[in-house]
């Protein structure tokens, strides 16, 4: 005897009502109300399974009856309906539901650790060239407007900089792609009255180089192997791949998080923010690698390039004691960073330095 | 007054969950709509008011196509977007034109599929109104904000002369009455659309009703902005937020140097802090909202509601809900989610002493599930209230 609710077809109100099954697989509802109802168990209609969700039967005429005793029902449905409820056994078995963790937890590791970059690298450079102008034509103007100031660097020294990149260094990517235009900007940037020595790159093959970059850079290889850096980022594609890997996350959060209440993708938000400059560190090792070899090559010295970042960073820590600002370079805290640890940048410089020292252009 | 329960259990909807991810892994996401059916049915089943549950009805098989292109369209739009933003843009106003045929659709298909105690619910608006709530309405905004552009444009030069003061003066006047109006035609767009889906919306042959005033939301809106004034002024008063910021984080361009340390460490707790003040403001307009729409929402002339959902509350369930989710890297998002239900329903209140006993299911034809998903992979807000 099973207890449950009757509805008449297609309405709220609900009569006490009672279902029994005998061993030929006939049914009997008996409704409050004196009305009876009897047929074959296996031609009703029953909803699947989902949790203790109470299960309903719909019968011949439409009306329905409603029960919480959802063991009973799976009991008499194992013999007289057709086998079914597969996700059910599924999420009701603890060792399912272990499989299922592990599986999502290592297809989301994987796919984030590799999948995403992998797919979006290929993605990037599917894409025609022309694409890397449009997604930077806004950036150099935003950055002029709310960001950097016009270089006091004077003209000759500006016009020697430029001079040798363009004759020297530039053409050490015609090899690897030849639709990429470079243009060096020179510009001052500023922030808490510190000088931040620094130089970027746009898609675009833009690059800026800082006032306080070039003060700190004591001879021209030190310059070279930092612009080589810029454009490793250009040549490889990161801001593009950044584009692109965005989109991903954005994708997945949202798939995940089903329904799309917001609450899973405000949660993820700092998530997306951790794997994006994950991303970027991964892009940070790759440049450096493009500058080490284009080194080699232009018989420059690798070292140089550790040099500069060392007293780059040096000088940045003691503007900080100075104007009191506190650094915190722990470790864990090189997680969140973009940038990968200077130690296994320095060595991976020392690395290429020794290569360079035999003489060698190409280094293992 | 009876409140509406909710009897799932985080645990129970995790197993769910899981599987449903994991079987939309194994099939690359054809899965996904099947997946969403169960996760509705699971919620929708287990709120109940007095004995008597909801119901989803929808198949994965309904909503397939309609997932299709939708995942079609956003993968279009994303595409385009990074190839040429041109292109991008049509696509995105071809979208903003269909946007309120969408709404349409998925609101009969969502009411059409729900059901409470064996008696579906049922939407019957006009798409004409859609049209002029969602389209017609922010096109007419625009164009006036635009044509206060233009006369401020030509009339500025000619005064500019005459004296500065006046101009502030003129320009601080100008400027504020921009932002009222600006809150004014939001609390207007909120009055029409949430009348427009409650005055169209059946359960069974019972008709829904409601009278709301744009003043009242506009009221709303003024004190949350009063309101987000103090977190705002305690911000800039920490002055090192902005300067400390890494501006990579303002833009990726691909920097050198490593010299960021600290801003990493405040920036990631000044993330939480930041958000449990947004949360407390979205709260307090979130529950202030559904308090005078819920008191103003009638049943056949008889049966009334009400919310008692308190901002702190809210604010609180979705804050350590953020913090759960990010610990577990998302793990917690079944228990999360289920927590914010239950405290939505359990606030949310019933008359029922009249009875439900007669309300009938009314037929009519079925609806394409199209609108639900395409606006669902846009991730558009088209959700009923209850």
């Amino acid at each position: 005897m099973i207890e449950g609710k009757w509805h008449p077809k297609g309405s709220a109100s609900q009569s006490d009502a009672e279902l029994s099954v005998n061993d030929l697989g006939r049914y009997v509802i008996k409704v409050e109300n004196g009305t009876f109802y009897r047929g074959d168990f296996s031609k009703v209609q029953i909803s699947e399974r989902l949790g203790n969700v109470k299960r309903k039967i719909t019968l011949d005429d439409g009306s329905v009856f409603v029960t919480e005793n959802n063991n009973a029902i799976d009991e008499i449905s194992k013999e007289y309906q057709k086998a079914s409820g597969f996700i059910h056994y599924l999420e009701t078995h603890l060792g399912w539901i272990a499989v299922a963790l592990i599986i999502t937890i290592i297809t989301a590791f994987s796919f984030f650790k590799w999948g995403v970059p992998w797919t979006s690298e290929k993605i990037a450079h599917a894409l025609p060239s022309e694409t890397n102008r449009v997604i930077s034509s806004g950036t150099m103007r935003f950055l002029d407007d709310y960001i950097l100031e016009e270089s006091n660097l004077t003209k000759e020294i500006q016009d020697k900089i430029s001079k040798h990149f363009y004759e020297k260094i530039a053409p050490l990517s015609v090899a690897d792609e030849k639709q990429i235009v470079y243009t060096l900007h020179f510009r001052s940037w500023s922030m808490n009255n510190i000088q931040i020595p620094n130089a970027l790159a746009l898609p675009s093959g833009d690059i800026i180089v800082t006032d306080k970059f070039i003060e700190l850079s004591k001879n021209q290889e030190e310059i070279d192997s930092v612009l080589l850096h810029e454009m490793g980022h250009v040549v490889h594609r990161h801001g593009l791949e950044m584009m692109i890997e965005g989109t991903f996350i954005t994708v997945a959060v949202m798939m995940i998080s089903g329904d799309g209440s917001g609450i899973g993708d405000m949660g993820m938000g700092l998530g997306s923010a951790l794997v994006s400059s994950s991303y970027s560190r991964g892009h940070e090792s790759e440049a450096d690698l493009y500058a080490f070899k284009k080194m080699l090559l232009a018989h420059i010295n690798p070292k140089s390039f550790s040099t500069i970042m060392n007293r780059i960073t040096a000088y940045i820590s003691t503007e900080e004691n100075r104007t009191d600002i506190k650094s915190d370079n722990s470790t864990l805290l090189d997680y969140f960073s973009s940038h990968p640890t200077t130690q296994k940048r320095v060595e991976l410089a020392n690395h290429y330095s020794e290569c360079f020292k035999e003489g060698l252009t190409v280094c293992k | 007054m009876e409140a509406l329960r909710f009897n799932g259990t985080g645990s129970e909807y995790f197993k769910i969950w899981i599987v449903n991810i994991l079987l939309t892994i194994i099939t690359l996401g054809i899965y996904y709509p099947w997946a969403k059916v169960r996760n509705r049915r699971y919620f929708y089943a287990n709120s109940s008011l007095g004995g008597r549950a909801f119901e989803y009805h929808a198949t994965g098989k309904q909503l397939f196509v309609g997932f299709l292109i939708g995942i079609l369209f956003f993968a279009l739009y994303t595409l385009l977007g990074q190839v040429n933003p041109r292109i991008a843009g049509v696509v995105l106003i071809i979208f903003m034109l269909a946007l309120p045929w969408l709404i349409w659709r998925s609101l009969m298909f969502n009411m059409r599929v729900t059901s409470f105690s064996n008696v579906h619910f049922s939407f019957k608006g006009k798409l004409g109104k859609v049209y002029i709530i969602f389209l017609l309405y922010p096109l007419l905004f625009i164009t006036i904000i635009a044509l206060f552009g233009v006369i401020a444009s030509i009339v500025i030069p000619i005064i500019k002369d005459i004296n500065p003061a006046i101009l502030a003066m003129v320009g601080s006047i100008v400027g504020f009455s921009g932002i009222f109006v600006y809150l004014f035609f939001f609390a207007f767009i909120k009055k029409s659309s949430t009348e427009y889906v409650i005055n169209n919306s059946y359960y069974g042959q019972g008709t829904f009703q409601s009278e709301l005033e744009s003043k009242r939301f506009f009221i709303i809106f003024l004190k949350t902005i009063g309101i987000s004034f103090i977190p705002m002024i305690l911000l800039v008063m920490s002055a090192n937020f902005f300067t400390k910021m890494n501006p990579e984080i303002l833009s990726y361009t691909g920097g050198t140097n490593g010299f960021v340390g600290g801003a990493e460490l405040f920036f990631i707790v000044a993330y939480f802090v930041l958000l449990f003040v947004v949360m407390l403001i979205m709260s307090y307009m979130i529950t202030r909202e559904r308090s005078y729409i819920y008191d103003n929402i009638v049943l056949d002339d008889t049966i009334t509601f009400e919310s008692t959902l308190r901002a702190r509350d809210l604010a609180w369930v979705m804050a350590s809900n953020i913090f759960l989710i990010f610990l577990t890297l998302g793990l917690a998002f079944p228990w999360a989610k289920v927590r914010v239900t239950r405290l939505m329903l359990e606030n949310t209140l019933v008359d029922t002493e009249f009875g439900f006993d007669n309300y009938i299911t009314q037929q009519e034809r079925a609806v394409s599930a199209l609108g639900d998903q395409i606006g669902d992979a846009f991730d558009v807000d088209v959700g009923v209230a209850f």
